[in-house]
């Protein structure tokens, strides 16, 4: 019955067979040309680019969904595509740390206690903030499970008390973008502390190895968070498109359009963009918690403001009102930006100056976002669709 | 005949001026009504207060059978109890088809789980062609609204009211800027709708009241100031004063 | 002509008659040595004395020099004629002398022909005595000054003595006045009479300098003791309950419940270091700490076993503890008390703080005349907080008002609003490196900063925000990609490394109203600024015909037209004069915070904050605003002084909260005019 659903739904929606098919291609491109399954034309950090790549094509996909088709232009799903990060990140370092303690007490004479156990790992994670006990916040941190859960919930319930507080008083427009933002930067301040339970400004590192796989080389771990992320990106645009297809579709963009008329038409407005804002977040935060093992590190300045500014840009670039746009815009993007500022592209030599690109991206970046934003509104899927048409 | 609705000595003041000072108002089940008055008398101010987008300062609104007072409620809570709302400008969204426009405004569950997962069955298909042929846009039922010519997106939007199967309609300058044509449609449009809805008509053209037909209220600085038919609302000398100047 | 003239006399006969006062002393000075010379080469603590009294009644000037050198052990003698000397030697075999009255060389000798005198310790104190006597009573005010500091820093006994014998002599008002302090101070510290000394302490009372806060948390320092009764000949300060919290202003504990008890440092005493006290005083047996008592687990293994139990049962405190215990049993550990045994004891003994000072009289009037400075320190602690929140309001204001303007005003949303503030910063650095002096570049930088943030403003207007009115989204977005471009301009032009903009020297230092409240003239400085602004724009908003035509422009453009204004030229001036604004406050904070490409973002989520608090629209909003948000975090910060970061997260999420219950801000324009 479910699977009669979803194969009318696609059938009906040929541009999603497109892109899943586009998507299992890429991915089995990159597997066959890798270092850890195939022949070796890429590199296992440029797998590991790809992959991070296309979680953000997925953080970018939850913003065009809350931006582009709500109308809510939030400075804040970096937020949680961060937070996201942390949750697993906690379980990722707890597990790793606490065999590193076992393996370094095997030859001792007397086993641990579960206290000497949780203090040991506590020197080993917190000595760098001058501490060693447990915050409380790490409760979970033992449980693969449970911190999986809270990659869900703890983005989940921050996006619903704070769009609850926002909507209910109807803050909307560029108020709405300010106080989000203010809540990213509140965030990222409380993050930087060293009490704040997250090791400050160090951040959770070491997240690239995953706890009981030593063994396994990064080329092989690298693959499989790309298939994870391929996985992922697949899944959520599937359901982002059956979202914007269904009636609530139509009524969340009725919201973006025309909010007081949504309103007496009969619609709980508020209870909408709350079910956006918070669906939104958790796909932001799923990103993150499989962006961040293949980053290897997450400290708060991945949370400032400006990152989720970047991920406006991208959607923005890349086409409002049009899932496949933000995909585009974010991978056209994020790559660009690392072939830039990675020296892959040649410097130009004026002469009496060079133009290096490490340092002229950013205003490069900058000055063609707002030409973006005069002359092609509508961003690059706006351009596949005019070439559609035409 | 039992009234519909009930509105009690309201008054509201923004910033010390007083939009509607002491204002009661009755209308009935199934009634058709006028309402004129100069500009700032009052007339969007009190809809907004009946629709929940302005809370009164003092008075209260009843609403049914069941005595509801609407005042605490928001939008739409109020819109699902069954009043409708046309607004001066026609706003339809402009970026979904005619049909999508309809079905949105389509008598179902507003929860947004409900929406979700939603699905646009024969019968309300079915609904949707029939209110499409009522306001005259049976051809245009796959275009964009945005589209459609301005008295076009009119009756779009006085179809999706009548999709909303609401007991009262308020209808806010339907005729501004029609064509002859196009508005003799919206009256007949609009005496039909009254067969079984209430509705209230704002309204400033002289002439497309008297098509109407029907009992007039006339509003001035925020409270009635006379009712009755056309005839005698313009014999009346308070009336006759505040249009002509003393 | 004549009165010069007159001036020039009388100096020079003034000099005259001090030139013979001098000759006459130096005479007595050196009948005085040439008297005692055996007394000084052999002198003891018994005879010194009157030999110092002589030498000092003869007022010489170089009395302190002599003493100072003969303290030093650099004072010599002849041995042909016991005449005093100075010397000075390059190779220690000859020593050139020098005369102890003027300091005329009386030629080189060999080292046999001299002596050097080395008095004993004892000597050397009453030396220091009284050369310190000699400093207080010296002609020179900044000498005296000079020595009062150091006697404040470092308080002895025998500078009691000195300074009371000095303060006969002080002629200086305003030094009297200080020396009286630190006579008292010391009073307080040394005086042997109880009297006295409390005298002294009640002369405090409200006093707010620190180091009189400093004598008197000395004069109460406790320390902690147990014994099975409470002695009776000692100055107890308070009774202490192992576990309990805080202390009550008349020394009794009390604790803190709840919410209240926040963190567990405020306890006096915790009950494991109460009862090492106890281990200490030899009251109770040690205990053994968990890791010792691993080192004699580890150490009885025998054949993976320890007694009855196997080693890699022992994971847990309480399989440890069961083995350990069968240790003893076996007679192979110590026994050590369980922690019921251990509470048992502690609760058996009492434990006190007691006063160092043994006088309850003077430590009881010590702890009142404290309490009473705290509360007027209290007081002024809320006097500067005050200050504070007034300073880093204005600052707020300052970074925010160029905003008011272009949000407020034209409700356009300017991400690189920062940007403009950085600029503003660099183009008076670029002024100070043309224009060395600091004053007269600062009053250039001003209007260059202006002038360059206006053209930009006004460039940006032209380019950009004209083609966007009314999408405020999209502005948002152009603005921020205007913002990346601008930081990464400024930082492939100025570096990453923070550039500085110096302040002129008549800003730095501090206004200091006592030791409690004391505010930085720079801030005093952005204060006033942040107030001429507040009146130029209040003036240029509602006074002048370009404020009318803004006001006109933003509320009905269409009509505006209609009656010749032109919109065009209006808003660009308007957003001209917004960003030229955040140019002058960018020269501002520039002052007091490091110039980086960086410096704008530090501001532009605080800025909106402030105009978005405030209410929009509405300059007086800004500044009410700016106030609330700075006391705020302030307020905030005095709670939790250490951590600036956590104040600013609590402050955005009450900013958070406080639009909940006020959407359109402090000063709401209400009505049709706000529903736009």
């Amino acid at each position: 019955m479910q699977d009669a659903v979803l194969t009318k739904f696609l059938l009906r929606h040929p541009s999603v067979l497109v892109f899943l098919g586009m998507l299992a291609v890429f991915t089995i491109g990159v597997t066959v040309l890798s270092e850890g399954f195939g022949i070796g034309v890429v590199s296992t950090s440029l797998v590991k680019t790809l992959g991070k790549t296309l979680c953000l094509a997925l953080a970018a996909i939850a913003m065009d969904l809350v931006w582009g088709y709500c109308g809510i232009l939030s400075l804040g799903h970096f937020a949680f595509f961060g937070l996201g990060g942390y949750m697993i990140g906690m379980w990722l370092m707890y597990a790793r740390t606490e065999l590193i303690v076992l393996k370094a007490n095997a030859a001792a004479a007397l086993p641990l206690t579960p206290q000497e156990l949780s203090d040991a790992i506590g020197v080993q994670i917190f000595g760098v903030v001058g501490g060693s006990e447990f915050p409380a916040i790490w409760a979970f941190s033992d449980s693969f499970i449970l911190q999986l859960l809270l990659v869900v919930l703890v983005p989940g319930i921050l996006a619903l008390v704070f769009g609850w507080l926002a909507f209910r008083s109807r803050v909307t427009g560029v108020y709405l973008s300010i106080l989000t933002q203010a809540m990213t930067l509140a965030l990222a301040l409380y993050l930087f502390q060293n009490d704040s339970g997250l090791r400050g400004n160090n951040g959770l590192s070491g997240l690239q190895n995953l706890p009981g796989l030593e063994e396994t080389s990064q080329a092989d771990v690298s693959l499989w968070f790309f298939w994870g992320s391929a996985f992922a990106l697949g899944v959520c645009y599937v359901i982002a498109k059956l979202i914007v297809e269904s009636k609530l579709g139509n009524v969340i963009r009725a919201i973006r359009d025309d909010e007081s008329r949504v309103r007496f038409l009969g619609y709980n407005v508020e209870g909408y963009k709350l079910f956006v804002f918070v669906i939104t977040a958790i796909m932001a935060a799923i990103a993150g918690a499989i962006y961040y093992p293949q980053a290897g590190i997450i400290n708060p300045a991945e949370l400032a403001p400006i990152a989720s500014i970047y991920l406006a840009v991208w959607v923005a670039i890349g086409g409002r009102g049009c899932l496949y746009g933000a995909v585009i815009g974010a991978i056209f993007v994020s790559l660009l930006s690392s072939f830039f500022t990675g020296g892959q592209i040649p410097n130009i030599s004026l002469g009496f100056y060079t133009i290096q690109w490490v340092d002229w991206w950013l205003v490069l970046l900058g000055l063609s976002f707002v030409l973006a934003t005069l002359y092609a509104p509508k961003g690059l899927g706006g351009l596949v669709d005019k070439f559609k048409k035409a | 005949m039992s009234s519909l609705l009930n509105v009690n000595g309201i008054s509201v003041s923004f910033d010390g001026f007083k939009a509607i000072n002491d204002l009661s108002f009755e209308i009935a089940e199934n009634e058709l009504r006028a309402i004129i008055g100069p500009n700032g008398a009052g007339k969007s101010t009190f809809m907004d207060i009946v629709t929940g987008k302005t809370r009164p300062d003092m008075g209260d609104v009843i609403w049914g059978e069941k005595n509801v007072s609407l005042i605490k409620k928001s939008e739409s809570d109020i819109a699902r109890l069954g009043i409708g709302r046309k607004f001066q400008r026609p706003t339809v969204f402009e970026d979904q088809t005619v049909e999508d426009n309809l079905m949105m405004a389509l008598r179902n569950d507003r929860a947004p789980f409900a929406v979700l997962f939603y699905k646009f069955s024969n019968d309300d298909k079915q609904k949707v062609v029939e209110l499409a042929e009522n306001i005259g846009l049976s051809d245009e039922i796959d275009r964009i609204a945005g589209e459609l010519s301005h008295g076009q997106k009119q009756w779009l939007e006085i179809g999706m009211l009548l999709a909303q199967e609401p007991r009262l309609l308020l209808v806010d300058e339907p005729a501004a800027g029609m064509t002859k044509q196009e508005r003799n449609k919206t009256v007949e449009l609009l005496k039909k709708m009254a067969q079984n809805h209430a509705v209230v008509v704002v309204e400033h053209d002289m002439e497309f009241i008297r098509d109407l037909d029907c009992k007039v209220t006339v509003l001035h600085e925020g409270s009635v100031l006379a009712e009755g038919s056309l005839e005698q609302v313009i014999e009346n000398q308070d009336v006759i004063d505040v249009y002509l100047g003393r | 002509m004549r009165f010069l003239l007159t001036i020039i006399m009388s100096v020079m006969l003034a000099v005259m008659s001090l030139s013979a006062t001098t000759a006459q002393e130096a005479d007595a000075f050196r009948q005085v040595l040439s008297d005692n010379y055996k007394l000084i080469q052999r002198s003891s603590t018994k005879t010194v004395s009157p030999v110092l009294e002589a030498i000092q009644n003869t007022n010489f000037q170089g009395a302190a020099e002599f003493l100072d050198k003969w303290q030093e052990k650099e004072l010599w003698f002849r041995k042909s004629d016991n005449a005093f000397v100075y010397v000075e030697t390059d190779d220690k075999k000859t020593y050139r002398l020098l005369d102890v009255v003027d300091g005329t060389g009386l030629g080189e000798v060999p080292k046999k022909e001299i002596k050097q005198i080395k008095p004993n310790s004892g000597v050397r104190g009453l030396l220091a005595a009284r050369l310190v006597q000699f400093q207080l009573t010296d002609p020179d005010v900044e000498v005296r000054r000079k020595s009062l500091e150091s006697i404040n820093r470092d308080p002895k006994l025998e500078h009691l003595e000195a300074l009371r014998i000095a303060i006969e002599k002080e002629t200086d008002a305003g030094l009297l006045a200080e020396f009286a302090r630190i006579e008292r101070i010391l009073t307080i510290k040394f005086d042997e009479d109880p009297a006295a000394r409390i005298e002294a302490l009640n002369s405090f009372s409200g006093a707010l300098s620190i180091d009189v806060r400093a004598s008197l948390n000395l004069l109460l320092t406790t320390k902690l003791a147990v014994a099975k009764t409470l002695p009776e000949d000692i100055n107890i300060a308070r009774v202490i309950v192992p576990d309990q919290t805080g202390v009550n202003p008349d020394g009794s504990a009390f604790r803190l419940h709840g919410l209240l008890d926040m963190g567990g440092d405020q306890t006096e005493l915790t009950r494991d270091a109460a009862y090492d006290m106890l281990v200490k005083a030899n009251l109770a047996p040690a205990t053994i700490d968990p890791a010792a008592r691993k080192e004699i687990l580890i150490a009885n293994i025998e054949d993976g076993k320890i007694g009855k139990l196997n080693v890699s049962e022992l994971d847990s405190d309480e399989a440890r503890d069961s083995a350990y215990s069968d240790l003893v049993l076996l007679g192979k550990a110590e026994a050590f008390l369980t922690e019921d045994e251990q509470d048992q004891l502690i609760s058996e003994h009492i434990f006190y703080a007691s006063y160092v000072e043994t006088n309850q009289e003077v430590t009881d009037v010590a702890r009142e005349v404290l309490n009473d400075i705290n509360a007027s320190v209290t007081l002024n602690q809320f006097f500067d907080l005050a200050l504070d929140g007034i300073s880093l309001a204005s600052i707020y204001f300052l970074a925010a008002i160029g905003l008011a303007i272009t949000f407020g005003v034209m409700r356009v949303i300017n991400m690189a609003h920062g940007e403009f503030i950085m600029m503003g910063a660099y183009s008076g650095y670029v002024v100070q490196q043309i224009v060395p002096n600091y004053t007269i570049s600062i009053i250039i930088g001003i209007p260059v900063a202006f002038m360059v943030t206006f053209a930009a403003g006004v460039l940006m207007e032209r380019l950009v925000i004209r083609h966007l009115y009314n999408r405020p989204l999209e502005t948002l977005l152009a603005t921020f990609g205007i913002s990346i471009a601008l930081q990464q301009l400024a930082k492939n032009i100025f570096g990453t490394q923070a550039r500085p903009l110096t302040a002129p020297d008549w800003l730095d230092g501090a206004w200091v109203i006592n030791d409690v409240v004391s505010i930085s003239w720079i801030r005093i400085a952005i204060f006033v600024l942040g107030i001429l602004f507040f009146c130029m724009i209040l003036f240029v908003l509602n006074k002048t015909r370009l404020g009318l035509e803004t006001r006109a422009v933003t509320q009905n453009p269409r009509m505006a037209a209609s009656m010749g204004i032109d919109p065009d030229k209006i808003n660009m001036l308007t957003f001209g004069l917004g960003c030229g604004i955040a140019g002058i406050a960018g020269v501002a904070i520039g002052l007091f915070a490091k110039v980086t490409s960086e410096l704008g973002n530090d501001y532009i989520v605080q800025s909106f904050m402030t105009v978005v608090v405030g209410g929009v629209g509405n300059i007086w909003g800004t500044l009410a605003g700016a106030t609330m948000i700075g006391f705020l975090q302030k307020i905030i910060e005095y709670f939790n002084p250490s951590n600036t970061l956590a104040a600013q997260t609590y402050m955005i999420i009450f900013i958070i909260i406080f639009i909940q219950f006020r959407p359109r801000g402090l000063i709401a324009l209400k009505g049709r005019a706000a529903e736009a």
